[in-house]
């Protein structure tokens, strides 16, 4: 943003300095001074439409709407005149008048944005006695529920529709006093379910399904933490009542995400309590799984895995972790992987090439990563493969706030017609598969592509190299060599040059970053990289092996071959992602699976341990730029426990049976602490997390002699979640699951 | 969709006949209804898919104007206007025998389908009230007897004759009239090129062309200190003077051709009688400020009048006079009219640019103001009918004979309505400045049967009501805001001493209600209670505390809305419960002895 020139106005007889084009509204908000209104809302188009925010200016002939007033040097505002206490008043009684006083049932009472405006500006009596206009409440869709009579016609949902989601399903429909909402398939709604609708109005008139007379807003408690779904890592607030979960949403405009929650984010708390959870350990005893104590099932996993490491050694067991696990859980699993059983058999579900982008990166990672906030406010923005839309709606968000805001320039590479290509200057059509050919093109202008093609890359290259910063946003689509070509082709543009690598899940970075990758321990350094490894065995006390490890393919692979004896996973559905249909556990000898629901991995187990989900546990995550967030503990349930309560259980067990040392971290927090200062991207200031905010890494990686390479086909793929699916975990989320968009 | 043949032609050409697409949505609706009757789900959907937009795109935009429906209505849509000057003269008795006639109420349409009925607002023909249309036709000075000849005859198949042109327009010439830009009028075929240009049509745009330069045009209008003709008269060639020369953008001249304000009916007249006189305005105004574009846009009522002025507009570009390389002077300007659908905020400049680009018609944030950024976010002029209609007179004459015509800073002559109590209703032209009382007594012939003037209207319902005491004023704007009220578009409605005031104040009220756009609260909510509130006082059920209440509301909501509609409606309210609280108290005391009020105690 260039620097504004600043000016001075004086409001209530305070000075205000504000940079020139700053409205009269948010200057006020600068000393604290609230000037209320319903319809102006930041980042939204104006309206001056509810006349809430009217000011008395010095020399202007009447009252002025603050909320479209562009503050000029040496204006004189008066924001609490009798002139102006009395506009409100009469705002909020006119308001009053066809607004039903049925707060005592609203879902908004408590806090809603009328009745608080009334108990502050508004009148001590009533004067209407006309007959208020009557309409029947309607039901848009399983989440959204539309009551007229309450609607005071802000115009924010239809404003955040269109805008801020680019979705359009709402309008406005008659006129005058008559105005309603109108969802855009007549009597219902068709849509992308995100709910911004609801949580923007300041009134009861849009509720959610979900949540509806439920509860009283301030019988619950509220606990920001971070959404269990997709890779972007929006803060959510849930609401929480008994320990349970009723509500999601982040009303605070707090975090990276501000006020943008999808559909999953809002709404997909509720496999939390589903029937299907798994609430006790299970241990296979026949052809069954019974339930056993929590005393049996740690000693039977222990003792079998001891049995399995003294039979088959090292290279017979192997470790598949979480992409939604924290950092914490993510880091002591490839800690009990590594230094327990000797092993870098450890992996999990890739969807993103991070190890990839860090080597090509080489020593220019640490300022190259691009954070959410600077993909907003980047002047243009390359997005390569992948559908931002469904499957990172943070960042497609952030991306049409930046086309609205500053104007940025979105360009794209896809085989698909994704939805952003409306907002997009130049849309390049390709082949599924033919992105890393198009890179060769655009990197060094290498092999043969289809004269159309050519011309749209010479057209999209110009245009690149015009900007002084280009955003440059891929999918899963580009990896390996790929990735390095990428890099090649960003390093030459003239202007600063940041990528974003989009993956699926809630800590599919932090899995990365914290080494659940059979070649690189946590901060991606290789494992035969010796000063490396020689940190890590002075820390954890053992001897780390140099050789790189099976893939997580290659161990689902070796186990349905008989190569693999035993194997441990994390909150991971592997026989399912990476396994031959039908051929199961193979032949392996022991399966132990910490997970919250018995999936077709868990199923066939030997031991299961129920796990707690995102939601009932704290710690952090990594967000897909790169971005530590802390997680919450919300809710709490009976039975599982957090995986980083089993792996401390099992590492004692084993401990006492002779096998590695205990984990003597009494908190996540003290796991935490260690990653800080053995992994120096995670060395972050506290300040920002401990406010619920976002730090992000700055990745310190040097190469030293390891050259980018390739990865096999199939080792980085996207699991294509919409906005209504989450891979496994998606099945549970009964609410999305029973919504008519998910299965259009 | 499968569309006719006519229709789908139609289509095809509004859709390329806009710089946006989107801005033939209305239109599009507009003749879809007259074929079709209503408007359905499938053809909702067509015409957002010929025009790229989505459903609810179409469905909010449809929702806001009166004409369209979204129900199938009867083959003669019969609607009644009950109106300040239409209720003065009888209009809810033709309501009355309209809903016992047809058996149906407001808004139904009869189980045959071949009425329908609809109480509505000002259809412009107040100097003929009262009015009523059945779909387009206008049939004026209705009686019961001639309203149920005019059904008879629907009933039989027939087309009954409609009024040939807006009643009191043609009259014999007053010694006080200055007929300027309504000199043509009552000349056989004056809507014609020909007789326009024997009469000295476009010879002023030659002159324009060829003789002056943009800033002389300019120039020359503020010298004949020309205010705007739609209400709120601002000067003229200030307004042309704002478009800013260096833009890259195009620029646009619109003519507000919504004429909607209670009690006026002039443009009607001006536009079906002389429409080469507009046209030719219109282009030395685009020529003025360098457009190349001009729109007319026409409320949805007049569509008589808008296939007028189409053909004339055909006319014209024939004759060189639009198009490209007008009158060889290689100066290019094209003109397109278009179709409103029943809005009177469509009136008000900025909401009437939403509705061209085929939205609700909202008004916009002021500043930026239409010259900077207007249609389309271009730089835009929009002037009335009647302002851009003396436009070719200015050019002609020169700036300073039409300024002598009027009083200081108030040049030129003015088209009044009267309607009501007198007994010329018609629509005069007057020089600026004449006095009112001289105009209602010696023009419109002074009230009726005996009785006493007890009220008028100025310029329309927005403006506050002068009393028999206040009339003896020069009528120019000036003066008139000295009295405290506006000379607004130039409806004046008169009314005598058997006039009751809460009805007044409730009809009025009732316009406003309707009409207010919804987008802010004090106008919207503000409207609708004082409708309920004096609706019921009216009825006999109003409380003391009420007539206090109403006043305070309407001062409540004056300065506060977003747009003058709000204070279009405070403004009656508040000079009537001043200057006749009394009708109000006697209502109180059971006391309303006025014909109008006890007629209709429990009829609505």
């Amino acid at each position: 943003m260039p620097d504004l020139k600043l000016i001075k106005l004086k409001i209530n007889d305070r000075e205000v300095q504000v940079p020139q084009g700053t409205l009269v509204i948010e200057a006020t908000r600068r000393i604290g001074t609230e000037v209320p209104s319903f319809c102006y809302y930041p980042g939204l188009s104006l309206q001056a439409a509810c006349r809430m925010c009217l000011v008395e200016v010095e020399k202007a002939p009447k009252l002025q709407t603050a909320c479209t007033l562009v503050a000029i040097d040496g204006m004189v505002v008066h924001t609490d005149t009798e002139q102006v206490r009395q506009a409100r008043k009469y705002m909020l009684e006119f308001l009053l008048t066809n607004h039903p006083l049925d707060c005592p049932v609203c879902d908004k009472g408590g806090e809603c944005e009328l009745q608080d405006m009334v108990f502050r500006y508004g009148a001590d009596s009533s004067r209407f006695v006309e007959e208020k206009i009557h309409r029947p409440e309607e039901k848009w869709s399983d989440l959204v529920y539309y009551d007229a009579p309450r609607c005071i016609l802000c115009f924010r949902c239809v404003r955040v529709c269109d805008e801020g989601m680019d979705v359009k399903a709402l309008g406005v429909g008659m006129r005058g006093a008559n105005s309603v909402i109108i969802p855009n398939r007549g009597d219902h709604l068709e849509c992308e379910e995100c709910g911004m609708c609801i949580d923007i109005c300041p009134v009861g008139a849009l509720t959610s399904g979900a949540y509806r007379y439920k509860t009283r807003p301030w019988e619950m408690q509220y606990v920001p933490t971070v959404c269990a779904h997709c890779s972007n890592g929006c803060k959510t607030t849930l609401s929480v009542r008994n320990h349970e979960i009723l509500r999601a949403n982040n009303r605070d405009l707090s975090g990276i995400n501000k006020d943008f929650l999808c559909v999953k984010g809002r709404f997909g708390f509720d496999f939390t309590n589903h029937p299907e959870r798994t609430r006790q350990p299970l241990v296979r005893k026949g052809d069954k799984l019974l339930p056993v104590s929590w005393e049996e099932a740690a000693q039977v996993a222990a003792t079998k895995l001891k049995a399995a490491y003294d039979a088959g050694g090292k290279d017979a067991i192997g470790f598949i972790g979480s992409n939604r696990t924290s950092n914490e859980e993510n880091y002591l699993l490839q800690r009990f992987a590594r230094a327990t059983f000797d092993t870098n058999n450890i992996d999990h579900h890739r969807t993103a090439d991070y190890a990839g982008l860090v080597t090509a990166l080489g020593g220019q990672a640490a300022d190259s990563l691009l954070t959410m906030e600077q993909l907003y406010e980047s002047k243009a923005v390359l997005v390569i493969g992948n559908d931002p839309t469904n499957q990172n709606p943070l960042v497609a968000w952030q991306i049409r706030s930046g086309i609205r805001h500053f104007g940025t320039k979105l360009f794209l590479i896809n085989s698909n017609e994704i939805k952003l290509k409306r907002q997009a200057k130049q849309f390049v059509r390709i082949a599924a598969g033919q992105e890393h050919a198009v890179l060769k093109w655009l990197a060094r202008e290498e092999g043969q592509l289809a004269p159309e093609l050519v011309e749209q890359l010479v057209q999209l290259k110009a245009a690149l190299e015009a900007e002084s910063d280009v955003a440059i946003v891929f999918g899963a689509e580009i990896s390996g060599a790929a990735m390095t070509t990428l890099v090649a082709f960003g390093s030459k543009l003239p202007g600063k040059t940041r990528y974003l690598a989009l993956a699926d899940y809630s800590n599919s970075r932090g899995a990365g970053d914290m080494g659940l990758l059979p070649d690189r321990l946590p901060g991606y350094a290789h494992v035969d990289d010796a000063k490396a490894r020689e940190a890590f065995e002075q820390l954890w006390g053992c001897v780390l092996s140099s050789k790189p490890g099976l893939t997580a393919p290659q161990m689902v692979e070796a186990a349905q071959a008989g190569k693999l004896k035993a194997l441990y996973v994390v909150g991971a559905n592997p026989l399912a992602h990476f396994g031959k249909p039908g051929e199961g556990r193979g032949k392996l000898d022991l399966l132990i699976v910490q997970e919250m629901f018995l999936t077709e991995t868990a199923k066939v187990a030997d031991v299961v341990l129920p796990a707690t989900s995102a939601y009932e546990k704290d710690g952090t995550v990594t967000n897909t730029s790169g971005e530590i967030q802390l997680l919450r503990k919300a809710a709490e349930v009976m039975g599982p426990r957090s995986d980083f309560d089993l792996l401390r259980i099992l590492s004692h067990q084993l401990e006492k049976q002779g096998l590695g040392k205990a984990f003597h971290y009494k908190t996540p927090g003290a796991v935490f602490e260690e990653i800080r200062k053995a992994v120096p991207a995670y060395n972050v200031p506290l300040a920002g997390l401990l406010t619920g905010g976002a730090e992000a890494t700055r990745v310190q990686f040097a190469r030293n002699g390891h050259m980018p390479y390739d990865v096999p086909v199939g080792l980085i793929r996207s699991a294509n979640d919409t906005l209504f699916t989450s891979g496994t975990l998606g099945r549970w989320c009964t609410m999305m699951e029973s919504l008519p968009e998910a299965h259009t | 969709m499968q569309l006719s043949p006519k229709l789908s032609a139609k289509f095809e050409k509004l859709q390329t006949s806009y710089p946006q697409k989107r801005s033939a949505l209305i239109p599009m609706l507009m003749y879809a209804q007259d074929e079709i009757g209503h408007i359905s789900d499938e053809m909702i959907a067509e015409i957002a898919r010929r025009l790229d937009l989505n459903n609810v795109q179409v469905e909010e935009t449809l929702a806001y104007y009166s004409m369209l429906h979204r129900k199938p209505m009867g083959k003669h849509h019969v609607q009644i206007c009950t109106n300040v000057a239409c209720m003065l003269k009888g209009g809810y008795e033709i309501l009355e025998r309209a809903k016992k006639r047809l058996e149906i109420g407001h808004k139904e349409t009869t189980q045959d389908g071949v009425f329908s009925l609809e109480e509505v607002e000002c259809i412009g023909a107040c100097t003929g009230a009262p009015a009523m249309q059945v779909n387009y036709d206008f049939y004026e000075n209705l009686t019961p007897l001639k309203f149920d000849r005019i059904i008879e005859e629907l009933d039989n198949g027939k087309r009954p004759e409609p009024e040939p042109v807006t009643s009191g327009a043609l009259h014999d010439r007053n010694v006080l009239e200055t007929p300027l830009i309504s000199r043509h009028w009552g000349m056989k075929d004056s809507h014609k090129l020909e007789v326009s240009v024997m009469q000295g049509g476009y010879k002023a745009l030659e002159k324009a062309l060829k003789e002056m330069t943009p800033d002389s045009i300019i120039e020359e209008v503020k010298k004949s200190n020309l205010r705007g003709r739609g209400g709120a008269g601002f000067p003229t060639g200030m307004k042309w003077s704002f478009v800013p020369k260096d833009s890259p953008k195009a620029r646009y001249v619109i003519c507000n051709a919504d004429e909607s304000e209670p009690g006026t009916c002039k443009d009607r007249p001006l536009m079906e009688m002389d429409p080469h006189q507009l046209i030719e305005g219109m282009v030395i105004a685009g020529r003025a400020i360098n457009s190349h574009q001009g729109f007319i846009y026409i409320r949805g009522e007049y569509r008589y009048v808008l296939n007028i002025v189409d053909a004339a507009i055909a006319e014209a570009y024939n004759a060189g006079c639009l198009g490209k390389n007008i009158l060889g002077t290689g100066f290019d300007f094209d003109l397109l009219i278009h179709t409103g659908a029943g809005a009177y905020e469509c009136g008000e400049e900025s909401a009437l640019m939403e509705s061209l680009e085929g939205k609700r018609g909202y008004p916009r944030i002021k500043p930026p103001f239409p010259a900077v950024v207007g249609l389309y976010g271009c730089p835009t002029i929009i002037n009335n009918v009647e302002t851009l209609s003396a436009v070719p007179s200015i050019i002609r004459e020169g700036g300073e004979a039409y300024a002598n015509c009027g009083t200081p800073k108030n040049g030129g002559t003015r088209l009044l309505c009267v309607a009501g109590h007198v007994r010329k209703p018609g629509i005069y032209e007057i020089p600026l400045g004449m006095n009112m009382k001289k105009f209602i007594y010696e023009v419109a012939g002074g009230v009726p049967d005996g009785k006493k003037l007890k009220a008028v209207i100025p310029g329309g319902s927005s403006c506050p009501l002068l009393t028999a005491d206040e009339i003896d004023i020069p009528m120019d704007y000036d003066s008139l805001a000295k009295a405290g009220s506006m000379l607004g578009s130039g409806g004046m409605v008169v009314m005598d001493e058997d006039t009751c005031m809460v009805d007044m104040a409730r009809r009025i009220m009732h316009f406003y209600a309707h009409e207010s756009c919804g987008w802010c609260i004090p106008c919207r909510e503000g409207t609708s209670w004082l409708r309920k509130t004096l609706e019921r006082f009216h009825a006999g059920l109003g409380r003391e505390e009420d007539i206090d209440l109403i006043a305070d509301l309407a001062k409540n909501m004056l300065g506060r809305t977003f747009c003058p509609l709000g204070d279009a409606a405070a403004m009656p309210t508040i000079s009537i419960m001043k200057k006749w609280r009394g009708e109000f108290e006697d209502h109180l005391k059971g006391r309303c002895a006025y014909k109008s009020a006890g007629a209709l105690v429990g009829a609505r």
